[in-house]
Parts: C-alpha cells; structure tokens; sequence
C-alpha cells in the first residue's frame, strides 16, 4: 500500500531505542525443576491435554481476502463437563473457526467429539469451546491454584510436540523472565513458545498448575488494552478462574444474552502514593476517574474525571497498583445491573457521596451481532461501544463497520476495507445492522447498476462507488 | 511513424526517441543529432545543479537532535535562488550546497511548502550564479524525451533520460504524504532516493518538473512536480516566505465516486470539518459545488481535484466567496468567508528537562485526534529513560492540562514549562488524552523508576 517513498535519503534510527528499555531484566532460574516433578506433573496432567481439530477461514485485512485451511492446535481440558480452552488467534477479526473437533486419547483409545465453539472473554485471548459427548462424560480436567508467580520462578509448560511427532504430549522448562503491572499484572515468559504449548498449563515448582500460556492480540489483530503482543505469556489462574466458572457465551453468530453484567461507565487509574502526595491526599489508595463515558451512570452521577473514588456500594478501595484497577472493574460488573449504589469520592481533596444506578454494560466488539451479504461482499459489525473507544469515534457517528471484505466483491472492487464506518448505503441512512440489512434489502428489490456508500474511515469522511453484480 | 522504432534495438529506442522529438521541434533529423540535443541539454542544466546536504532538525527522541540528510536542487536566477524539495529541506537547521563547479557554499532556507513538497533556498556567495530556465508543464505530453538531474544515492551531478510516461498521475490518496494540490508528472528516466528536488528537464533544457518520488519496488516510475505548480509556489515563497492559501473546510471528492452519470456536474463534498466557516453556512457530506464565485467547477475524476483545489485555495482570505451549492437536485447560493489554512505540521520543540518533545496541535492534528478545536500540545518524542517516559507519557498523547492549568497551546505549554524549570519543581501533574481516553501523567524529577529498576536488576 504504502510503497510510495520520498527521495531523501535519511536516517531513522533512535526509534528503537524504546524497546530496549522495556526488556526484562536478566534473572537465571536460582531453581531446577527436580526430574521427578517433571514426570509427576506430566503423569497427572497430561490427559487433559487434548488435540483441537477445526476448518479455519482467515480474511487478509488488507485485501479483504479470505482463504480456507484445516488446522490443528492443542487444546486444554478445564472442566470435567468437557469445557476446552485454545489459543486466542483462532477466533479474530481475520479468522474465525468451524467444524472444531476435540481429540482424546483415554485408555489407549481415541475418542473425537464436535465441539461448540464458544467465544473468548473481552480481556483474555483465550478461545473456550465446549465438547460435545453423546452421553455424559467425565473429562480429564486440569484443575488450578491460585497461587502468585514471581520473577525468576521456574515453570514447566506441557503441551504437545508438532505434528511429525505424532503430537505426543511433551515438556518444556521456561522461567518467569519480567513481571509486567500496567495496565494489569502479566508474567513474560523468557522462551519462543512452540505452537503446541500455546494454552498448556504452566506449573510451578510444586507442581501446582499456576496459569496457562498465551499470546495477546496485537492492536492491529483486534487485541484491546491489554495488547503485549508477540510476547509469550503466562495467564495467571486469577485471570482464568471466571471463565472456568463461567465460560464466555458468545460466537456462532449468537449474540449474547446481556443482562447480568453491571457498568458504570468510568475508565480509571489508582490513586499510587506518588500521586497522592501531588495532591496532598493523608493516604494514597483508590481509584482516580481518568474517563468518564459519555451518556453512561456515572456521566449522569456527575461524576468527573479527577474525582477519587474511595468506596463503592460500601467497599472501601485502597487500589495503589494498576493491577489492583481490575479487582474494582469485576466489583461493578458484579454488582448488579438497575442496582443504585453509592459511591464516595475526594473532589478536590474534598470528601463527596453520590449515588449512581448502574446500567447494563454495554455489548462487547466480540458479542455483537454480524450482518454478511452478497450484494456488496460485504460483512458488518454493529458500532459498540468498545470499538467507539478503541478506534475513537466520536458518539455522532452512526453506523456500521466493516468487519470483512468479500475477495473478488464489488465492495472490493471499490477499495473497501475493514475498519471503514459505513453510514449510508445510497439514499438510505444507516445507523444500526437493521437499518443496513433494510438498505440491503431495498438494493435486492431496486437492483440499482451502482450504489454510493457514504462512510468514514479513520477521521475522514467520503463516498466509495459500489458495483453489485445482478 | 511509431512503426520505425518497434524494430529498432531497445538500447537505441531512447536515443531514437529523442531524436524524433528533437527532429519534429527542430525541423531536421539526422543521426547524431539526438546525442547532440542531450549534450546540449545536459550544458545548459549541469552548471546550475546543486548537491544539497540540509542538517535537518528531529525531534522525535524527546531530545532535539541532528540528523544529516542527501538531496538536489537547482538554482533558478542569477542572484541564487534554488529550488528544491520540502522533504529535503525542510526543518533544517544549516543546509550545505555544492554547486557544479565543486564549489561549496551555505544555503538560507527562504521558505519551504509541505503541502507541495516545495522548498526555496538562497546560497550565500558571490552572485551571478548559472541558472535555468523554467520550461511550460501545460504543454508537456506522454511520450516526450525527459532528462532527470540530481545525487541518486548521493552521486552527485548524474543525469538519467527517459520519457515522460503520464502528464497527470494523482498520488492524493496514495501513502501518508498527501499532495491535494498537484498530479504529478510521471516518468521512467530513472529516478532514486537523492534526486528529490532536482530538475526534470526537456531536451530544450528547460525545466518541466522538480522530481520528488518514485514508487518503491518498481523500476523506472519515478514522478515530478509540475513545473507550472512549483513556479507559482517558488514566487509565492520569495515574495512572502511562504504559501497563503484558503481554508473553507470541506474535503472534495471526483463526482464518480458516487456516480458514473456524465451528465452530473460539479465537484463532491466528502466532508466538512466541525467548526469550519463551511460548517457555518450549513455545507454537508454529500452536496455538490457546482460554481465558485459563478465560475462552474467540475471534477469528474480524481485527477481534476487538485486544480478545483488550487483555486478554491488562491480565494482571498477573509473575502467571502460565493460558493453555489446543490442539495437534492436544487442550488442554493451561500456567502463563506475562508480562513487562512494553516500548516499541517506544527513548531516542534524539545523540553530536555523532562525528556520530551512536542509539536504544535494544528487544525490538522485536532481533527485526526477528534477534538474538535486545536487544545493542548501532541507529544512526539520521548527520550529513553527520562521523566517524561518513566510516567507513561506516549507518542500521540495529547497534554491538555499541566497542573490543573489549560494548556491552551505551545506557547501556554512552554510558558508553564519555563516557570517550572525557573522554580525547580519536581512533579508535574499532566492530564492527557490518548485516543478516546483520558488519564493523569505525573512527572517526577525526583525518583525515576529507572533508577529502582536499575537496583532490581543489580541486586
């Protein structure tokens, strides 16, 4: 795209310079994992290493093309009804996963049973699929603690060897080589993962498993806040054990049932003690409102950016580290949707009780709904509030967005692409997948030779000339 | 006539080439004659060339720093004048010239152009210099004979023949460098990195293009200003040190991007910024200009926009124009007074203190961050290792509060800067938006965690 160059000759150096100072600093292991834990743990938990089989369809988000291929990844047991996770990058805005199948190796047999793809959680690239057993079965599951990692901790990750090797279950010996705290607590591991012990489950030295691997997303992949891509983690069992309890529900074009998750609609940041001394606070914990959500409870409270909040619904918050911001994101979401709690807060160093009813969070990027027609070529995505925040368009902007671009479609032909907001489709506004769908519809019946779509892409507005093909 | 020259050998076609142009404008052919016009050619430019070595200003490591950059130019009057490209000589702090004859002189940058990648330089030495005579790009036509002059790769005084290949290519929406104003003249005497803001020639000697990119991964596509542009750009530049031109705030569009009808005149209105003296008098997405003070205006393709911009550009700033407007197959007449268009980029400055750098938020900055007037200043650079980067301050961050006071632009953010240097404060509040969020930065001088992290790794 971007191959035009200018003729200067010039030096761009010193970029680079940043990265180095986020690497981790040299730690060795002060520990070896003894022989006999390795064979322990590999005994106890390698049956609920199972092989996840599926059909994936991967759209370039350049071109808009999609290609087909058959794929093969390891997949973790956690729950004894058959609840799977795998790695996160099989289910992304560019690929989406079908006709997965769980392989299972039990008493010298192979079992495969369709599985039913489930979603990943907002915060974790992890996929959750849900085998599905002609009678009730009991699965061999991991099941974790919830024990804290440190930097330098040895850890083993199991998982299994490419495909050559018949994918036998294997071992590998890593360490925690930098704890990351913003914007919440992550574990870097020091080696290149293989693919085959991406979502393995990491041991610690007790032979407890603490967590399992996986990589983020990178922001151009979809990955949200908590992007670190390309680093290969440890999701902690802290992170993991609310998905185990309750996995996510969306994917195979079900939206979700929304209704249980409360939300208040404030982005913030703890109250650190340097921060605290700045504005002459006694103590430092809490939480600093950096954002307030248009439109949301807690814009309506009159809550302000700058405001600390101290307690919510009673609970005192004393958060000083950034990941501490987490616990107090889950406290609202489980507080209770239509529920009105009250909320006190330091004004300006001054003490201040406001009362907020919390709403219903707002539907996630991954839960909404997903339109794809074959006039233009094209499938749409509902504006979410996420997508809002993570692409910053402003709350005037109706529309959809385009998620994937048909190969060969018209659509294509006009140089579309995904991320384009699409806000009118000839005469027609549109500001929902309804409205877009009617558009369609109405195009269906008119059978118009060229159709004038009127859309934003990044901060600019304009038209691209659509062809359908009758 | 065309016929001649398929079965002619392919080293000799471009010497052919010429010779049939030369041979048409001078009325005679015979062999030798090509190579003549070239020599002669090459006679008239080579004396005026210039090697230019600008030290440019960067400031993109929150520290200013300098970096040395390669580029050509050429000069145009007896008294010194050069032109050259704005990426070549633009930001620059001192900028080097070497002249044909190895001379080597300093070089005032007079002004410089990002909106058409022109700059103006005036050497510093004993007048009169040789110069060239700027030739007509009007009259230029695919298939003519082009010499291209510069330092490819550094080489100074190298001269490359081709043909033009295109008069009016559009590279508008082409990369990250916009160029509203011009299409480009393309051409396949080869052009590389180093030639920016050198001559394209005709086999007259005459200057038709100042040669500014080339397609990366291709061979032989190299593209040109029109010398037309650049002139009326150059003139402006020594006159007033730099370009006025009218803002009204809408974007344009070629009117076949929402139909192929020939029959709909006019010129699209993609966009309209908020705030904007269009915006004021009720112009959306979707009208259509159609007359211009009731002169018609018509872009059909894309390649037609950069003349409608021109002229919408060259209006006088603060006189209203008449902009005739057509909504839903009606025309209405609106009165819209144009603001001066101001640069995209801003001043740039380093804040060493703090281990940062930020630039001006100009129109163009507010309305890719979505604010919707010009507030605060952008943070470009942070230095490893410093304050400003131990706080979490980014790249792209826009700094709208400094201690509970508005940042209302760069000169509040550096008055506030100096009173806190003056006084030796050591934290420093900041409240910034990144994208659609916002969160507080505090800057202390006092513990850099470079220092705790730095004992950690020791310990």
């Amino acid at each position: 795209m971007n191959n035009q160059s200018r003729l200067s000759r010039k030096a761009y150096g010193c970029l680079g310079l940043l990265a180095i100072l986020f690497a981790a600093p040299r730690v060795a292991s002060a520990e070896a994992f003894p022989a006999p834990v390795i064979r322990q743990a590999y005994n106890q938990w390698a049956r609920a290493l199972c092989l996840v089989t599926f059909s994936q369809e991967l759209t370039d988000p350049r071109s808009g093309e999609s290609r087909r291929r058959e794929g093969t990844a390891l997949g973790l047991l956690v729950r004894s009804d058959g609840l799977v996770i795998t790695h996160g990058h099989l289910q992304t805005d560019t690929s989406r996963i079908t006709d997965a199948r769980i392989r299972l190796e039990s008493d010298g047999k192979t079992d495969e049973l369709p599985a039913v793809v489930l979603g990943k959680p907002d915060d974790l690239n992890l996929l959750f699929l849900q085998a599905q057993a002609p009678e009730k079965k009991t699965f061999p599951a991991v099941s974790f603690a919830d024990v804290p990692l440190q930097l330098g901790d040895p850890v083993l990750v199991l998982g299994r060897m490419s495909e050559t090797v018949d994918y036998v279950p294997g071992v590998v010996l890593d360490h925690i080589a930098a704890v990351v705290d913003t914007p919440r607590t992550a574990y870097c591991l020091a080696g290149g993962l293989k693919m085959g012990f991406l979502s393995g489950p990491v041991l610690n030295i007790r032979g407890e498993v603490v967590g399992v691997t996986g990589i983020e997303l990178s922001e151009e992949e979809g990955g949200g806040l908590y992007s670190r891509s390309g680093v290969p983690m440890v999701f902690q069992t802290a992170l993991l054990a609310p998905y185990i309890a309750s996995p996510p529900r969306s994917g195979a074009g079900e939206p979700k049932v929304s209704g249980e998750e409360a939300w208040l609609g404030v982005f913030t940041q703890p109250l650190k003690p340097e921060f605290a001394a700045y504005w002459g606070l006694p103590e430092a914990g809490g939480l600093i409102v950096s954002t307030v959500v248009p439109d949301s409870p807690a814009a309506q409270a009159g809550i302000q950016p700058g405001d600390i909040i101290k307690s919510f619904d009673g609970k005192p918050q004393r958060a000083t580290q950034d990941r501490e911001v987490l616990n107090f994101s889950r406290l609202v979401r489980d507080t209770g949707p239509g529920k009105t709690v009250r909320i006190e807060l330091l004004r300006n160093g001054q003490p201040l009780t406001l009362e907020v009813t919390l709403t219903t969070r707002p539907q996630s990027a991954q839960d909404a709904e997903e339109y794809e027609e074959n006039v233009l070529g094209l499938t749409v995505r509902e504006l979410t509030r996420d997508i809002r925040i993570a692409l910053n368009i402003a709350e005037d902007v109706q529309g959809v967005i385009v998620r994937r671009v048909a190969s060969g479609s018209p659509a294509q032909a006009a140089k579309m692409r995904p991320g384009v907001i699409i806000m009118a489709v000839g005469d027609y506004t549109v500001t929902n997948l309804e409205e877009y769908r009617q558009a369609i519809e109405k195009l269906r019946e008119t059978r118009p030779a060229e159709v004038p779509l009127f859309a934003r892409v990044g901060s600019a507005t304009g038209f691209f000339r659509v062809r359908p093909r009758w | 006539m065309n016929q001649r020259f398929l079965f002619l050998p392919r080293l000799g076609c471009r010497l052919a080439c010429a010779g049939l142009v030369f041979g048409v404008l001078a009325g005679c052919a015979t062999l030798g004659q090509p190579e003549r016009a070239v020599l002669r050619a090459r006679e008239q430019v080579s004396p005026a060339l210039v090697h230019i070595r600008p030290v440019k200003e960067v400031f993109q490591t929150g520290k200013r720093t300098e970096m040395l950059a390669v580029g050509s130019g050429f000069i145009i009057s007896p008294d010194g004048y050069v032109v050259t490209n704005e990426h070549v000589a633009g930001d620059s702090t001192s900028v080097q010239c070497v002249l044909s004859d190895n001379r080597e002189l300093d070089a005032q940058v007079v002004g410089a152009d990002p909106d058409t990648d022109i700059a103006v330089l005036k050497l510093q030495g004993d007048a009169p210099f040789p110069y060239v005579k700027w030739g007509r790009s009007d009259t230029v036509q695919a298939g003519q004979v082009a010499l291209a002059f510069g330092s490819p790769h550094g080489l100074s005084r190298s001269v490359s023949m081709g043909i033009i290949s295109m008069t009016d290519r559009n590279l508008d929406d082409e990369g990250a460098s916009p160029a509203p104003y011009n299409n480009f003249i393309q051409t396949d005497a080869a052009i590389n990195p180093g030639n920016s803001g050198g001559p394209l020639v005709n086999i007259r000697g005459e200057v038709i293009g100042v040669n500014a990119r080339m397609l990366r991964g291709a061979e032989n596509v190299g593209f040109a200003i029109p010398a037309d542009i650049a002139r009326a750009v150059v003139e402006a530049i020594i006159r007033d040190g730099r370009v006025r031109r009218s803002y009204f705030g809408f974007e344009l569009q070629e009117m076949t991007a929402r139909s192929i009808d020939p029959g709909k005149r006019g010129v699209l209105i993609a966009g309209v910024d908020r705030f904007s003296p269009a915006a004021e008098v009720d112009i959306r997405p979707g009208d259509v200009l159609t007359a211009v003070n009731g002169i018609p205006v018509n872009a059909r393709w894309r390649e037609d926009l950069p003349a409608v911009r021109r002229l919408m550009a060259e209006l006088p700033v603060g006189e209203p124009a008449r902009l005739t407007i057509e909504r839903n197959g009606e025309q209405r007449d609106v009165d819209v007074v144009p603001e001066e268009k101001t640069a995209a980029r801003g001043k740039q400055e380093a804040f060493e203190a703090w281990g940062l750098s930020v630039a001006e938020v100009t129109q163009e900055v507010a309305r890719r961050a979505q604010l919707p007037r010009p507030a605060g200043v952008l943070v470009i650079g942070v230095s490893p290792g410093a304050p400003a980067g131990w706080a979490g301050l980014q790249p792209g961050d826009i700094i709208l509060t400094m201690d509970g006071e508005t940042v209302v632009d760069f000169a509040v953010f550096r008055k506030l800067y100096d009173q806190r240097i003056q006084e030796n404060r050591r934290q420093i509040m900041l409240f910034v938006q990144r994208g659609a969020l916002t969160r507080f930065v505090l800057i202390n001088l006092e513990q850099a965690p470079a220092e705790q992290e730095e004992a950690r790794g020791h310990e």
